[in-house]
């Protein structure tokens, strides 16, 4: 038995061509997506006729370009407004030298460095190895610089949170993890936050990376104290960064 | 003494040996990271074949030469001294000590000396330095709750001395691991450097007597 359409007066024409309206309706959805589907379709069917990669990679050196540019602005500004704060304002110019003796894990945790005095070293830069800061110098000569760790239980360094922006003074344990001691009882610190050299800091340049916080010790007395795990690979470092002012 | 002397050279040179070898100490030569005491393996034949004297002067090199190595005040000085001083008066009252066990003991003992000196040291610096802050900030705090919310002075926190606790845990992991790897190198090395010895301090000596023929 053939289905007929019921009567319904003037809706009749409209229902009987269902399929074109449908279309109608698919038409309208592209419309209002902006082309979403069509364009997808056109990618997909497009794609082996894309440009070549060599456009892009322009494009990349031209946002690292760019980045540098950026960067080089606001170190500039960050320095002018150091300098109205009175604060340590070393530029930090780098020199590199080859690990050549390194005691991570003794009585006195340190590196010797192939660069020294003739070469510009002198005790109090700041030594930095792939990822972050690793030490300071602590004594030179003409040759070599020794290099105190982090991790000597004799290094003090200033440090704050990148993200809370409190303050602490990392210090040696004679550990691979040197400890944080927040100087607030409240330091708004969670494992994970990163930790940079602090920007009132004297002795070292202000936001050089240091590390990460591991664990956090809330009950610690008289302020909370966090293990920090260092940036930089202390025991496989083969070539350091001298920051000279 | 004038064996001491003639001596010299050879002891001077096997000295140098000593520092550069606490430099350059390889990976795999190390003990959760810890190297193994070079001067007791030094010491230990030098002060049994030569005697008490040559011990004690041969401490003084040495521990001299290691602490330019280092910075801070803590030195290696005292606890060589004592090791050449026992050292060098077993080797003259017991003659040489032939078994490679016995060399292995005194450097295990030796080296657990040498740290335990420089533990003590660091111990000593702690309460030195430590001893007063802790308290004038327990006072300080009580007498004022706001410095109390504030948190710790940052003057105490910047003593750049060894906590006790972590000086007592890592201290002991170092003393075990230094000890440990030194006693097993030392009837190896002790021994033939004591053959060494033995063998031109017995050729320095043959040659006085004989002389006058």
């Amino acid at each position: 038995m053939a289905l007929r359409w019921p009567r319904i007066g003037l809706l009749d024409p409209v229902l009987r061509s269902w399929p074109l309206l449908f279309l109608l309706l698919g038409l309208l959805a592209v419309r209002m997506s902006k082309g979403a589907g069509l364009n997808d379709l056109y990618a997909l069917l497009s794609r082996p006729f894309w440009p070549g990669s060599a456009q892009s990679e322009w494009l990349r050196r031209a946002q690292s370009v760019g980045d540098r540019l950026r960067l080089e602005q606001l170190e500039q500004e960050n320095r002018r407004l150091r300098g109205l704060l009175g604060l340590s304002n070393r530029p930090g110019r780098g020199l590199s030298a080859p690990v050549i003796s390194r005691d991570p894990a003794g009585w006195w945790q340190q590196l010797l460095l192939g660069r020294g005095s003739l070469h510009g070293i002198q005790a109090g830069d700041a030594v930095l190895g792939p990822g972050g800061l690793i030490g300071s110098i602590a004594s030179v000569t003409p040759a070599t610089a020794s290099v105190r760790l982090l991790t000597d239980p004799g290094s003090r360094v200033g440090v704050w949170l990148g993200r809370s922006r409190h303050s602490g003074l990392l210090s040696g344990i004679g550990t691979a993890r040197p400890v944080l001691r927040f100087l607030e009882k409240d330091p708004d610190a969670r494992p994970g936050d990163v930790v940079y050299t602090s920007p009132a800091s004297t002795l070292v340049p202000p936001n050089l990376p240091v590390g990460v916080i591991q664990t956090i010790d809330e009950a610690a007395d008289p302020a909370p104290e966090a293990l920090v795990q260092l940036s930089a690979p202390v025991d496989s470092v083969d070539w350091v960064q001298v920051l000279r002012p | 003494m004038n064996e001491l002397f003639t001596l010299r050279p050879m002891a001077v040179l096997t000295a140098l040996l000593v520092p550069l070898l606490t430099l350059a100490a390889p990976a795999w030569l190390r003990l959760a990271g810890i190297g193994p005491a070079w001067a007791v393996l030094w010491l230990l034949p030098w002060a049994m074949a030569e005697g008490r004297r040559a011990g004690l002067c041969g401490a003084l090199g040495l521990g001299l030469l290691l602490d330019s190595l280092h910075p801070g005040p803590v030195t290696l000085l005292p606890g060589l001294l004592l090791l050449g001083w026992w050292w060098g008066r077993l080797g003259r009252r017991r003659g040489m000590l032939r078994h490679s066990l016995s060399l292995g003991l005194l450097a295990l003992v030796g080296t657990a000396l040498l740290n335990l000196s420089l533990l003590l040291q660091w111990l000593l610096q702690s309460f030195h330095a430590q001893g007063a802050m802790p308290s004038l900030a327990e006072g300080m705090a009580s007498i004022s709750p706001l410095l109390h919310q504030a948190g710790p002075p940052a003057a105490i926190l910047a003593l750049p001395v060894w906590e006790r606790s972590s000086l007592l845990a890592v201290g002991g992991t170092l003393l075990l691991a230094q000890t440990l790897l030194t006693a097993l190198l030392a009837p190896w090395l002790c021994s033939l450097q004591l053959l060494l010895w033995r063998h031109l301090g017995a050729g320095i000596r043959a040659v006085p007597a004989a002389s006058p023929r």
